[in-house]
């Protein structure tokens, strides 16, 4: 095993792939819920990686080793996306979130939102995320959430806000997409290649070329509706957070009675409810999720401290 | 842009006219109204889906309604406000007026703030400068517990909801 020439590398490559076949026969079952698309897929990922010993570049390598993960991944169902790479995910789709809205021109309304926002991240199972939150310059009525802990509210959203308790809400359902990783769940089945996004955490600072690649166009990716499912839980967690948190409850569903006020067609609500079910739809779900279990269960409104935007 | 303002002020002030009048609701799923604001209060009535009713006035999860069948409290999620899911309808046209849009979607080029869909976003370019200042407001634990105590929040146990069935 000496001998490091070219040729013989491969070979030795060529004989540990011996126990391929093995590990294949191992992982069919596992593959059974898989399309028949990314089948060939992660062929073609497992001979990338056979030939991983050959890529010069060092960040081929990191890119090979984290494509073997990801397949790994595939077959044991765990999602190893780390932190890092969640979070370079999610600060390159934030970027280009304010390339399209910047953030209102308020120091003061944005370390509010902050506050709220990171009190209430901070009551669910993943404290430890570095929370941003901020307010956009944008009509519509509207909230994005991305990977990692990024979280924007529109200013047509929040001068609808009534209390800090329906702010908390309404950010308590976007952490709730956070924790449960909604939107990086659509990215790791979207392309088997996105988890060779380790390697690229590790470029973070400034825009990414390479992250951007892996989540699309622009922002697109926050105006993509996920699974309905997925709203009405991340409506359950947001209640569960609030209270948790000390706030009445009710801040969200009061939030979804308003919007409910809108028409369809009008263009400040069209994307928010093409992307989401429609807010009766959410009520009623929700409705009997909570069901009694908050009788009882008070909460603080604050009113007065909501900070009112000009 | 003074005509602009005025319009604003105008639209906000037909606005709040209409918020501060008496709230109408529909049932969204059949319900008890009752004489208090509590699960085990005596019911007065039932509500059926699709019955209209008047908000008077809302305490937690409860909203105190009047309606044909009675008047009394009633859960706030077995209620929407106004009265059926609109197509379109004046309200909307006054806040399609405030947000500087037609209501055909289209932004009037009136208030120089873009609305966000899919094609602005998806053309969206990275903005660091912008980025940095959106990171540069993040509080921490601490920061964010003395904040919530400043506003009496006091953090309590709640257990996470199952799917309903």
């Amino acid at each position: 095993m000496k001998n490091t020439t070219p040729r013989s590398h491969s070979q030795t490559r060529h004989s540990g792939e011996g126990r391929n076949p093995a590990l294949l026969n191992n992982w069919t079952p596992a593959f059974a819920g898989v399309t028949k698309y990314s089948f060939p897929l992660l062929i073609l990922a497992l001979a990338l990686i056979s030939n991983s010993a050959l890529a010069a570049n060092p960040f081929e390598q990191e890119l090979f080793k984290a494509i073997k993960q990801g397949v790994q991944e595939k077959v044991t169902g765990k999602s190893a996306t780390s932190v890092e790479e969640e979070t370079a995910i999610g600060r390159q789709i934030a970027g280009n979130l304010l390339g399209a809205a910047p953030l209102v021109k308020d120091a003061k309304l944005q370390k509010y939102v902050n506050n709220v926002g990171r009190w209430v991240a901070d009551q669910s199972e993943r404290p430890d995320l570095t929370w941003h939150f901020g307010v956009i310059e944008s009509n519509d009525v509207n909230a994005f959430a991305a990977p990692g802990g990024y979280i924007f509210v529109t200013k047509g959203l929040y001068k609808l806000l009534q209390s800090e308790a329906e702010l908390a809400g309404v950010l308590a359902h976007e952490v709730g997409h956070v924790i449960r990783q909604h939107h990086l769940k659509i990215l790791q089945q979207s392309k088997l290649l996105d988890l060779g996004s380790q390697a690229l955490a590790k470029n973070v600072g400034g825009g990414n070329d390479k992250v951007q690649n892996l989540i699309g166009s622009g922002a697109e990716i926050v105006s993509r509706s996920l699974d309905k499912d997925a709203e009405f839980e991340a409506d359950r967690i947001a209640v569960v957070l609030a209270t948790r948190a000390g706030y009445d409850a009710f801040g969200l569903p009061a939030v979804l009675q308003q919007i409910g006020h809108y028409a369809k067609d009008d263009g400040d609500v069209a994307l928010l409810f093409k992307t989401h079910p429609h807010p009766d739809d959410r009520l009623g779900k929700l409705g009997d999720a909570m069901g009694e279990r908050f009788d009882g269960v008070k909460g603080k409104t604050l009113e007065k401290r909501l900070y009112r935007v000009k | 842009m003074k005509t602009m303002r005025w319009l604003l002020a105008l639209a906000a002030l037909l606005l709040s006219g209409a918020l501060h009048a008496a709230e109408t609701g529909t049932a969204l799923k059949s319900d008890d109204i009752r004489t208090e604001p509590f699960r085990d209060a005596k019911s007065v009535a039932k509500l059926a889906t699709g019955d209209k009713v008047e908000i008077i006035k809302k305490d937690g999860g409860w909203y105190q309604v009047k309606s044909a069948k009675g008047r009394g409290w009633v859960r706030m999620l077995s209620i929407r406000k106004g009265d059926a899911r609109k197509s379109s309808g004046s309200a909307s046209g006054l806040l399609a007026l405030g947000s500087g849009r037609a209501g055909t979607g289209k932004v009037v080029a009136t208030t120089g703030i873009r609305g966000l869909n899919e094609e602005e976003l998806k053309a969206a370019k990275f903005d660091e400068a912008e980025l940095k200042r959106a990171e540069s407001y993040a509080t921490n634990k601490s920061a964010a517990a003395k904040f919530a105590a400043a506003g009496k929040l006091a953090a309590r146990s709640f257990d996470y909801l199952p799917a309903p069935k």
